[in-house]
């Protein structure tokens, strides 16, 4: 392990024990859904870094394509691994936080799909490099599903103004001003600094690693 | 509306369960490639014979 990534990993701990606090210290119980809505600072923040690793897969993709970067497909792969951990995340603390606000664990609903379908593209993605044995092939065929797979992450975010669902509109990243009380805001802001974090350090991690395995099979 | 302390709980749990589940595969993965690279450094140090051993002997017709 480097000394950077060490570094980051006590970050993101320390973050991630602030943002329990916060949590559950500091942000007071919501008047109407009760210490259930308490879960939304896991959900949220996982769905952001979601939007941030597949942002990152993108980014890498694009790079990769233009100057076959071999960093670039690594940081691709990584980040879109650390993606999927943290969408599955919010798609398990969203059917938690359903069952005792909405009467059901899951429904159709279009929010709910989209995030569905994200997550099934990025498994896609990588069962694909993980198939392709040639690394110049599977980092190519990678690179365009990660630009194709990309296209759904403005679907889910505009999936709630675009459709009829039962999933509420955007709260944090919404235009104008958030309809929340600031004790709310900041609990919801110090875990997705935490989160953000962590996912810094997986990636990094990641990363190393992968470049070590290409290393050793060279 | 009740307070539903237990699919807070759940939940926690769950993401603890998941994070610590990917961070301890990326451990892992960290030994197993680091024992792999110590088993490659052991294999270019050893010492090679300076020359084959002797083979029997080539019978003449």
């Amino acid at each position: 392990m480097t000394s950077r990534e060490r570094v980051l990993g006590w970050v993101a701990g320390l973050g991630l024990t602030a943002g329990f606090v916060m949590a559950f210290g500091v942000a007071p119980r919501e008047a109407t859904q009760g210490n259930v809505q308490r879960i939304m600072y896991l959900h949220v923040p996982a769905i952001l870094v979601a939007y941030l690793a597949f942002g990152v897969v993108l980014v890498a993709s694009v790079i990769y394509l233009w100057g076959r970067a071999a960093g670039a497909d690594r940081l691709a792969h990584a980040s879109a691994e650390v993606g999927v951990v943290f969408t599955s995340i919010n798609i398990a603390t969203g059917a938690i936080w359903g069952k005792p606000t909405w009467g059901t664990w899951w429904t159709w609903d279009a929010r709910l799909t989209s995030v569905s379908i994200m997550f099934v593209i990025y498994l896609a993605y990588l069962l694909l490099r993980a198939m392709i044995e040639d690394r110049e092939r599977a980092a190519r065929f990678a690179a365009v599903l990660g630009i194709v797979a990309a296209l759904d992450i403005p679907l889910v975010h505009f999936s709630v103004y675009w459709w009829r669902t039962l999933h509420q509109p955007a709260t944090l990243l919404r235009p104008g001003s958030t309809p929340m009380d600031p004790p709310f805001v900041l609990a919801l802001i110090v875990n997705l600094v935490a989160f953000v974090l962590l996912y810094g350090y997986f990636v990094a991690k990641r990363v190393r690693l992968l470049r070590q395995e290409q290393e050793v099979l060279a | 509306m009740p307070d539903n302390w237990s699919f807070v709980l759940a939940a926690y749990g769950l993401a603890a369960l998941v994070l610590g589940g990917y961070w301890r595969r990326l451990l892992r993965r960290e030994r197993e490639l680091a024992a792999r690279e110590r088993r490659r450094g052991a294999a270019r140090d050893e010492p090679r014979p300076a020359h084959a051993p002797p083979g029997p002997p080539i019978p003449r017709r």
